[in-house]
């Protein structure tokens, strides 16, 4: 009986966030288990959207994982939202990811394959049309650069005023309006 | 810049989003402490990115979720997080349960091993007594094989001097008057070395302070020939040598013997053969 209901416990259990939160860093395996079926798809397509490859993108969001176990203590309720820490978790390990050598050296490799046989474009499409990168699909294409640059590529306002040679302080004020407009869209 | 135009300058977005810099998240943060509105303001993003991110979720691969729960119980092992490496290569929970088997075997080992240790000991303390027992027991067959040889020795030199065609055989019967008619005793009297054996056919036990005395008779004169003691086993007992008799006698004397006999003591008597 009591096998039972632990079980049920497991499945059916829901959370308030607060709940979770403690169970979290108390490090119970039912919560880990809950936060994973609830939140593994929504950050499952935020690393894929910027790391492009479904297999790497699941040793990413392992890694993710991982780090939502090590730095759950960190994780400051007063700061924001448990799946905004989260997300920017997922979001700084895929550009992590993008950025190490062996990643910039398969890139390289799959450009060249995508060159020879005009493929792979396919699954980007798929992934490219859903969440934050739709919407980024209405913005004004200098702010689209702008956010794909900063939010999905990871580079800091000043790497960006390079890459795109316009003034950092424009950069500044481009990104400001395209998050504006993102809100407006979002909601 | 009022409280409004603070937020809808973009700040919101860019904070929840990571984009804003060191500076920027500090005085956001200032900013959320001090008024609720930003605080509100931050919250329905923060909702609307995660509404957004629900509906557009897409599954990972089945298999994941257990191989990032091995993952984690690894982890949980180690018991101090942020002393590990960059984890790349998904780690698998193979290690622990196999470590588990051989933890497990090896304990089982030890247990048996102990078994045995105490099992062997007691064992060997056993065959240590058994050992010990075989020894006496060895011991005192050898003791009594001894006195089986000596008693055998004994009775063997008594059966050859007996069985020598040179040896004179006085016989000495009860004395009818004296103090046991029953008695008698024989004497084997060796006739080219004049030595005198005694085998006692029946006496009684004297008293402890008397002693029986053999005495040979030369032309009627008693002469003595030696005290001799009853004893179980001993059959022929070895007396003085007599170079000249023509009877044997046994009187009871007192202890070590007299010097002449006592006449009313007189058991047994025989003469030499003519």
């Amino acid at each position: 009986m009591a096998c039972h209901k632990e079980n049920d416990l497991n499945i059916n259990t829901t959370y308030t966030e607060q709940e979770l939160v403690t169970a979290l860093k108390e490090r119970q395996s039912a919560a880990y288990s809950y936060l994973y079926d609830h939140y593994s798809g929504a950050l499952f397509t935020i690393v894929r959207q910027i790391v492009q490859n479904t297999e790497l993108a699941s040793d990413v969001l392992q890694e993710v994982f991982v780090n939502i176990w090590r730095k759950i203590e960190t994780y400051d309720p007063v700061k924001g939202r448990l799946f905004t820490w989260m997300l920017n978790i997922a979001r700084n390990a895929s550009i992590d990811t993008l950025r190490s050598k062996s990643y910039q050296n398969s890139q390289k490799n799959q450009e060249l394959a995508d060159n020879v046989s005009m493929g792979g474009q396919a699954s980007q499409i798929n992934i490219d049309s859903i969440g934050i990168k739709k919407i980024l699909v209405k913005l004004k294409p200098e702010h689209r650069v702008l956010i794909e640059l900063a939010y999905f590529k990871g580079y800091t306002h000043e790497e960006i005023a390079e890459i795109e040679d316009i003034p950092l302080g424009t950069v500044k004020t481009r990104i400001r309006n395209a998050l504006i407009q993102l809100k407006e869209y979002l909601q | 810049m009022n409280i409004q135009e603070y937020i809808l300058s973009g700040i919101v977005e860019s904070y929840v989003l990571g984009l804003a810099s060191t500076e920027e998240r500090a005085e956001f943060e200032n900013m959320c402490a001090a008024h609720a509105e930003v605080r509100a303001a931050r919250d329905a993003f923060e909702r609307a990115i995660e509404q957004q991110a629900f509906m557009e979720a897409t599954s990972p691969p089945a298999h994941l979720k257990s191989r990032i729960f091995g993952e984690l119980d690894v982890e949980a092992d180690r018991k101090k997080p942020g002393k590990f490496k960059n984890v790349q290569r998904p780690m698998k929970p193979v290690r622990s349960i196999w470590s588990r088997y051989v933890a497990a075997a090896s304990i089982l080992l030890l247990v048996v091993s102990t078994g045995l240790n105490f099992y062997f000991f007691s064992k060997y303390k056993d065959y240590i007594a058994k050992y010990d027992e075989l020894v006496a027991s060895q011991n005192q067959t050898a003791a009594l094989n001894q006195s089986l040889q000596t008693k055998l020795h004994d009775y063997e030199s008594a059966m050859s001097l007996m069985k020598d065609p040179a040896m004179a055989v006085v016989k000495m019967p009860g004395i009818a008057t004296g103090p046991n008619p029953e008695s008698s005793a024989t004497v084997y009297w060796d006739t080219r070395s004049k030595d005198v054996y005694l085998l006692v056919n029946s006496l009684p036990q004297p008293s402890a302070d008397k002693q029986y005395q053999l005495w040979a008779l030369v032309d009627g004169k008693p002469i003595d020939a030696g005290v001799f003691e009853i004893s179980q086993g001993i059959p022929l007992v070895k007396m003085k040598n007599i170079p000249e008799a023509q009877a044997f006698a046994i009187t009871l004397e007192k202890k070590g013997g007299s010097v002449a006999p006592t006449l009313d003591a007189m058991y047994v008597i025989g003469k030499v053969a003519g």
